[in-house]
């Protein structure tokens, strides 16, 4: 009986001891500790949760955190933005303190690159990521906007005011004589987008392949390099909801210097000209500010994202309406765009569907009526005093108030795409995917021009309608295997292959007619006119196909030795039939010098890279589909016994050779981090050579048929030193301040443009056209010079009879000189293009300001050379310019009117508040800004802008202010942006 | 299920061959032209295909040729107006004062016009050599062709004097130089080989086309100037071609206006028009020659260029009784309908088209050249303006030749061997009465001088001013704002500089710098 009893009681005495502890384990303790990061710096706003539960809370501002009523057994989950997080077992302490140690955030970052992501650390090509903290804020209409002056290399430019155009990019210099489209471009792995399909709000990041080590895995279309944008995702941690919308105000900039109209008639005076046939109305006109409004513009952006385990998406919506400064001008977009993604078959398939759809309005600026404002005097009035418009039929003068308000120009956009992607993991480390993509966009043109306006009243009225549609159908396939092997994983190798098929088609009719009884039908009644042409109808149709085999093996030796090599096999139907398919190679290597030994115990170091890449790329940009076949086409008409029939003609002479223009880059790049990441930059050299350029060559006739031929056969060459630095100045709790800078500069040099079939030593190119100076050309392309070499007489003084003095090729002063005494008188090249970006963070405000230009690129001024001179005063107006008063000779193209035209720009200045939303649950973020855009310009041109179009001319004649310059607007907006 | 699996696999590999060949084709299917090898055997398609031979004739006036015979003789001019307007690098002026060199623009843009014309014709021979077609259709339609390529010919005789003689398409070698003597054999062998071939009707079926008439004629323009091209004169051929030509069914339209008018298509006078529509590429001398507000007088909505006017020394010689006098020029006020005073232009003067030029002081660009007023000089009023015309060009064809041309040449040829000059003065009052409009005006007996007198009161602005003043050894002599006399080697035009740049085998003309 006794045995029974001990044990029965040690038994309860256990079962009480395990009670017991059980009490004690679930005993409510209270935890308390601090955070704080390695700098002994307390964080505040760390997140502590109770790991597996959602009990938690967050640092205050001394990093003070409290958890009361826990279980002693709990483990805390501790996670800061920027920081590794850490997972702690409590085991019942009561006090816990804690280090966070920074990520390494930016060398582990990935970054888009052609055909995947690869981490920044094991990049061996030029690529450039910029992110969306990063963009340019304010008034932006589309990608370009957003990265204006963050590349090192990258330029773009505004070519004008107008609110519809978009801006010119070019990567490394001119590489072309031949329509040049700047970069290729690729939103979210599809290639060949437009960027206007895609609202700034959408985009996560952009990546710009720059050289051709990088770029070559684009193929035949990639000289120009490669910018790849991709939109944002839903991540299935949060479901999101984020409001974004600014409101702008426009003003013009900059406006000309015409006499106003006291000078006119003081000027009238002084030459003694009897003025009462111009100035019978009293009036006093500034026609420039006539057609000139404050552009008021806003913008709104709605986005929802999320998602679960097994998927995410995102959907948004973006509306935006901006008015030009210019009075008919304006720019509405709708943005529609839905991802989502879902995962099955444990995680190995995922299947993502994209749709979007920009619906687009928009009317251009007539631009004559530029001219019509410069020409018209000061005291003729817009209306006169019975309210009737004034008007004029003298030669290029009429009202351009009553242009504007009467006719219209207007164009319908819809583009839209859907593209659908599986990737299916077949095994550990082995990917395919296809991708299959369908776009179409239209285009559907309305315009009518008045009859009783300048621009309608010679046709009695005239309305134009035509409509383009463009399809593209394009179907991809990659198969992406990645292994690692070895002690640790150290070598890791990563192959790629894939098979591209695109097919565009291009559609287009068009309809007009002139002559209306009336205007109130405008151009929607074209039966109505009665004044039909048989060219007033029209058709047009095309198509080419391109086909693409590529592949990419990457291998790296724990991130410190890697070699990157890429081909591609591109065939198109636009080549001729002798050269339907090209091969574009390229390799690269890189070496992680920061993780030798003999560096690795450098503390301030943290990533030295050094990078050598070679590759080839192409560009088929210059060639339209069927140039390479020869055709019957439709050559005017012919009279043939009462009647007008149509006739047929060879329309070109065909050329079989026809191929790619081949560009082959050399890049050299250094990537550092300095401490902890504090100092980082690149420095890069590239050598650039392109060969086979296109062009069209003067060919005799005889034989030929047509007097000129597409061929390939020029060389061009490019050279240039980048860098790009960020310097973390400043970082303290309450105030930051980085700043960043962007170097580049680019020697461009046309090296030939002759082989043994076609040869010319020198192509004279630009339109020096003034009233009575046609047939005078501006720049010249010529072997050893640049492309956009100013080329023409060189001028030294106006003498007393008011004529010009120039300098001949003995170096005499003379009056008049001919095409032997023209000399090189400028280049629109610039020496250097810089950007230069400051951010300052003071606890919830944050302030940026950021300048942009360039040094050393002439522009010619053909705003005064048109209308700087007397010679049609007083019956049209001028500039109020010295040249007024001491010209007497027609004006003549001359190295006077090429300015330097070296200028820093103020591009855009941002100050915000982000306000305290840790004590809302349901706001997450909320922001104000006030944004100021290209506030000043400082600069000796004087003309309207020193930053003109680079693609007049096709690209071969840039650096010239038009005498029909659109000018450029200064914005200011107001903006909130909400997540929730 | 073996089997299953079997068939599928085996339809998979055809599945991938099949796709296979789609998978890398690149064919171009071709939409809006038509691939050469399909097009050109239907007799309509064939017509159209012929077609653009006679568009290359659009290059031979108002512009190109027009300039380079009308203002390097005496008839027309492009001043330089105040501020500039035509200065162009001063490419009219050297045209005026005979100082142009290989590089002119208008030279340059002349000589293309008749390469292409050349080139056209030769494509176009070779395509219809080789088309299934009706035989005696055939050999006149390249014999047509033929003849338009000899026409090109006849003006670089005319104006380069030396040129490549490229007859035959295929040849892609670079063509070196024929001198102007075997140019001329070419185009008299032609000529002689094809005019039998072509149609002789007058109807507004064969308007248009070059035809038995336009053969002859031409046949007659060469024997004309055979002196100056070919060393010996040929006035007999001159003679019999005439005669042929006056033998077919042309007629002296009664009104002499009907050549002119806006829907001459009519005219029976006609043998080789330049046939303008308004669609593409029309007569567009109303722009050159009217100023920016002559449209609001005349009833016209153009914007126009103010720029061709008729020099003062030509306009003179009119009697002002003839009314080929205004009908050539438009002189005088232009009247603002609306208010019925005179317009005024851009610098404060009335809008009255002047015959002299009054060169403003202090403007002089080079010798007695320098700037006028924009409403000076008389202008073109040969072709009738249509009234109501909406922005475009006109469809007033031009004549390059016609009856009333021919007569005067039978009379030139006759006069020169000095032959029966009944026939030569009946020949020449037809074209003075008609043009008078009465018979007081005529000659009893007429002399060379009447006859050069005749032709340039006929055919003003019409393309044969400078090809009349070199066969009768004027053009050298001084003329308006030109004191002094030009050398000889001016009577040919250099070979444009750009066409040598293409061709290293051109050799330039005598007398102009070499290449």
């Amino acid at each position: 009986m006794d045995r029974k009893m001990t044990i029965f009681w040690k038994g309860m005495l256990s079962l009480s001891l395990w009670i017991l502890s059980l009490g004690v384990f679930a005993q409510a303790i209270t935890v308390r500790g601090t955070v704080k990061d390695v700098n002994g710096e307390p964080l505040a706003g760390v997140t502590v949760l109770v790991q597996g539960t959602t009990t938690g809370t967050v640092t205050d501002i001394d990093g003070n955190f409290v958890l009361e009523g826990v279980a002693a057994g709990i483990t805390l989950d501790i996670s800061y933005v920027g920081m590794q997080g850490q997972v702690i077992p409590v085991n019942g302490r009561t006090t816990i303190n804690v280090v966070l140690m920074d990520e390494t955030e930016l060398l582990d970052e990935l970054v888009v690159v052609g055909y995947g992501e690869q981490r920044r650390r094991e990049i061996t090509g030029s690529v450039t990521n910029v992110t969306a903290g990063n963009f340019n804020q304010g008034v932006t209409r589309d990608a370009a906007d957003l990265l204006q002056g963050k590349v090192a290399g990258l330029d773009i430019s505004t070519p004008s005011g107008d609110v519809t155009e978009g801006s010119r990019i070019r990567l490394r210099g001119v590489s072309t004589l031949q329509n040049d489209q700047g970069p290729f471009i690729v939103i979210d792995g599809v290639p060949g987008g437009d960027l206007q399909t895609v609202a700034p709000q959408d985009i996560e990041s952009i990546s710009v392949l720059k050289d051709a080590s990088s770029a070559a895995i684009y193929g035949s279309r990639s000289a120009g390099g490669v910018i790849l944008i991709t939109t944002k995702r839903g991540s299935g941690l949060k479901p999101r909801i984020s409001y974004d919308g600014y409101l702008a105000v426009s003003t013009l900039a900059n406006k000309p210097d015409l006499l106003t109209a006291n000078e006119w008639r003081d000027y009238a005076r002084e030459t003694g000209k009897d003025t009462s046939v111009y100035d019978k109305y009293g009036a006093s006109t500034d026609w420039f500010d006539e057609i000139i409004r404050e552009g008021i513009s806003q913008n709104h952006s709605l986005s929802l994202s999320g998602g679960g385990s097994n998927n995410n998406y995102r959907a948004s919506f973006n509306y935006l309406d901006r008015e030009g400064v210019v009075n008919d001008n304006y720019l509405e977009r709708y943005n529609f765009r839905f991802q989502l993604q879902q995962r099955a078959i444990n995680d190995r398939l995922r299947i993502g569907l994209t749709g979007s759809a920009a619906i687009g309005e928009w009317n251009e600026a007539d631009n004559y009526n530029f001219v019509l404002a410069y020409n018209m005097l000061p005291v003729y009035p817009v209306k006169l005093e019975n309210g009737e418009w004034f008007d004029t039929r003298e030669y290029d003068q009429g009202n351009p108030v009553r242009n504007q308000t009467y006719n219209k120009n207007l164009k319908k956009n819809v583009h839209y795409y859907g593209s659908g992607d599986i990737l299916f993991n077949i095994m550990d480390g082995l990917d395919i995917k296809t991708m299959l993509y369908k776009e179409r966009q239209t285009e559907e043109r309305s315009q009518y021009n008045h009859s009783e306006t300048q621009a309608g009243r010679d046709d009695g009225g005239y309305a134009l309608r035509e409509n383009k549609i463009w399809d593209k159908n394009l179907m991809e396939w990659l198969l992406d295997y990645t292994t690692t092997f070895g002690s640790a994983g150290k070598h890791r190798l990563n192959a790629l292959a894939g098979y591209s098929w695109e097919e565009n088609e291009y559609s287009y009719t068009k309809a007009a007619n002139r002559n209306f009884t009336t205007d109130l039908l405008g151009a929607d009644n074209l039966e109505s006119g009665q004044g039909l042409r048989p060219n007033d109808v029209g058709s047009e149709r095309n198509m080419s196909r391109l086909i693409s085999f590529f592949g990419r093996a990457h291998y790296s030796y724990e991130s410190r030795y890697m070699l990157t090599a890429t081909l591609r096999r591109d065939g198109s139907s636009k080549f001729g039939d002798n050269n339907k398919w090209g091969t574009f190679p390229s390799i690269s290597v890189a070496w992680g010098i920061s993780e030798e030994e003999f560096l690795k115990d450098i503390k301030c170091i943290n990533d030295l890279k050094l990078r050598v890449g070679y590759g080839i790329t192409g560009n088929q940009a210059g060639l339209d589909p069927y140039k390479t076949l020869q055709l019957y086409g439709t050559s005017g008409t012919y009279y043939d016994n009462g009647s007008w029939l149509t006739a047929y003609k060879i329309s070109q002479n065909a050329n079989p050779d026809l191929k790619w223009e081949e560009t082959a880059m050399f890049n050299v790049g250094l990537d550092f981090y300095l401490f902890n990441e504090r100092l980082n930059g690149t420095l890069e050299w590239y050598d650039k050579r392109t060969t086979d350029m296109l062009y069209t060559y003067r060919v005799p006739t005889p034989p030929y048929l047509h007097p000129d031929m597409m061929a390939n056969v020029g060389d061009m060459k490019n050279t240039g030193v980048e860098l790009a630095l960020n310097f973390n100045a400043i970082q303290t709790r309450n105030f930051n301040w980085s700043t960043s800078v962007t170097l580049a500069h680019n020697k461009n040099e046309v090296t030939s443009l002759s082989d043994d079939t076609y040869t010319t030593s020198r192509i004279m190119v630009g339109d020096a056209w003034v009233r009575g100076g046609s047939g005078r050309t501006t720049h010249v392309i010529e072997e050893g010079y640049p492309v956009g070499q100013f080329y023409g007489p060189e001028f030294v003084r106006i003498d007393n009879d008011g004529k010009y003095v120039f300098r001949n090729k003995d170096g005499e002063e003379v009056n008049s000189v001919t095409a032997e005494d023209y000399t090189y008188i400028g280049s629109a090249q610039p020496d250097l293009t810089f950007g230069w970006n400051n951010q300052f963070n003071y606890k919830n405000w944050d302030l940026s300001f950021f300048f942009r230009g360039s040094l050393g690129n002439d522009v010619l001024n053909m705003g005064r050379m048109t209308y700087g001179h007397p010679g049609y005063l007083i019956g049209a107006n001028a500039l109020d310019d010295p040249l007024v008063h001491q010209l007497k000779v027609v004006p003549e193209y001359s190295s006077l009117y090429v300015e330097d035209a070296s200028h820093i720009r103020l591009d855009n200045m941002s100050l915000g508040y982000t306000f305290n939303t840790k004590g809302i649950d349901w706001l997450e973020r909320a922001r104000v800004y006030a944004t100021g855009q290209n506030l000043f310009v400082i600069t000796g041109y004087k003309g309207l802008d020193p930053e003109v179009d680079a693609n007049r001319n096709n690209g071969l004649a840039p650096g010239v202010e038009d005498r029909e310059y659109y000018p450029k607007s200064r914005t200011f907006s107001l903006g909130v942006s909400l997540t929730f | 299920m073996k089997k299953t699996i079997k068939i599928t696999w085996i339809s998979v590999v055809l599945v991938l061959m099949g796709g296979i060949h789609s998978c890398t084709d690149l064919d171009e299917t071709v939409y809006d032209t038509i691939p050469a090898d399909q097009f050109g055997q239907k007799p309509a398609e064939i017509n159209a295909i012929i077609a653009p031979i006679y568009k290359t004739l659009k290059n031979l006036w108002p512009g190109n040729f027009f300039l380079l015979s009308e203002q390097t003789g005496d008839m027309a001019i492009t001043p330089t107006r105040v501020g500039g307007d035509w200065w162009d690098g001063g490419i009219h002026m050297d045209l005026k004062l005979h100082t142009w060199e290989a590089r002119n623009g208008l030279i340059n843009d002349s000589w293309n016009a008749a390469m292409s014309g050349i080139t056209t014709s030769n494509q176009i021979y070779a395509t219809i050599e080789n088309a299934e077609m009706d035989l005696e259709l055939k050999e006149r339609t390249l014999a047509e062709i033929r003849g338009i390529r000899a026409f090109w010919y006849y003006m670089l005789i005319d104006y380069f004097g030396n040129a490549p003689l490229v007859a035959d398409y295929t040849s892609t070698d670079l063509p070196t130089m024929s001198s102007r003597q075997q140019l001329y054999d070419f185009v008299v062998s032609e000529l002689n080989e094809i005019k039998d071939l072509l149609r002789d009707d007058v109807t507004s079926e064969s308007y248009g086309k070059f035809t038995q008439g336009a053969a002859y004629t031409l046949l007659a323009k060469i024997y004309l100037n055979a002196e100056t091209w070919a060393g010996t004169p040929n006035w007999e051929g001159v003679i019999e071609a005439t005669d042929k030509v006056m033998s077919l069914d042309y007629i002296i339209e009664p009104n002499w206006k009907t050549n002119f008018e806006v829907h001459n298509e009519v005219s029976r006078e006609i043998i080789l028009p330049i046939a303008f529509g308004k669609a593409d590429e029309g007569n567009h001398l109303h722009k050159r020659t009217l100023h920016y507000l002559d449209p609001i007088a005349l009833g016209i909505n153009v914007g126009t260029w103010n720029g061709v006017s008729a020099q003062p020394n030509y306009v003179k010689q009119f009697d002002d009784a003839d009314p080929r006098k205004e009908g050539s020029f438009l002189m005088g006020p232009m009247i603002d309908p609306a208010t019925g005073n005179v317009l005024i232009t851009a610098h404060a003067r009335p809008l009255i088209h002047t015959v002299d030029f009054n060169i403003i002081p202090g403007t002089i660009k080079e010798g007695m050249w320098g700037e006028v007023n924009q409403e000076e000089g008389a202008r073109a009023n040969k072709w009738v303006f249509e009234k109501g015309l909406a922005n475009s060009d006109q469809e007033n064809d031009f004549a390059i030749f016609r009856l009333a041309d021919v007569y005067l040449m039978k009379a030139e040829a006759l006069l020169r061997l000095g032959q029966n000059n009944a026939e030569a003065t009946r020949l020449i009052n037809v074209i003075r009465q008609r043009g008078f409009g009465n018979n007081s005006h005529n000659y009893t007996t007429a002399t060379l001088d009447d006859l050069y007198l005749e032709r340039r009161l006929e055919l003003a602005w019409e393309n044969t001013n400078r090809q009349d003043m070199i066969r009768f050894g004027r053009f050298l002599n001084p003329g308006y704002l030109r004191p002094s006399t030009s050398p000889v080697h001016l009577l040919l035009f250099p070979i444009p500089e750009a066409a040598w740049e293409t061709n290293n085998n051109l050799v330039q003309n005598p007398g102009y710098p070499a290449f």
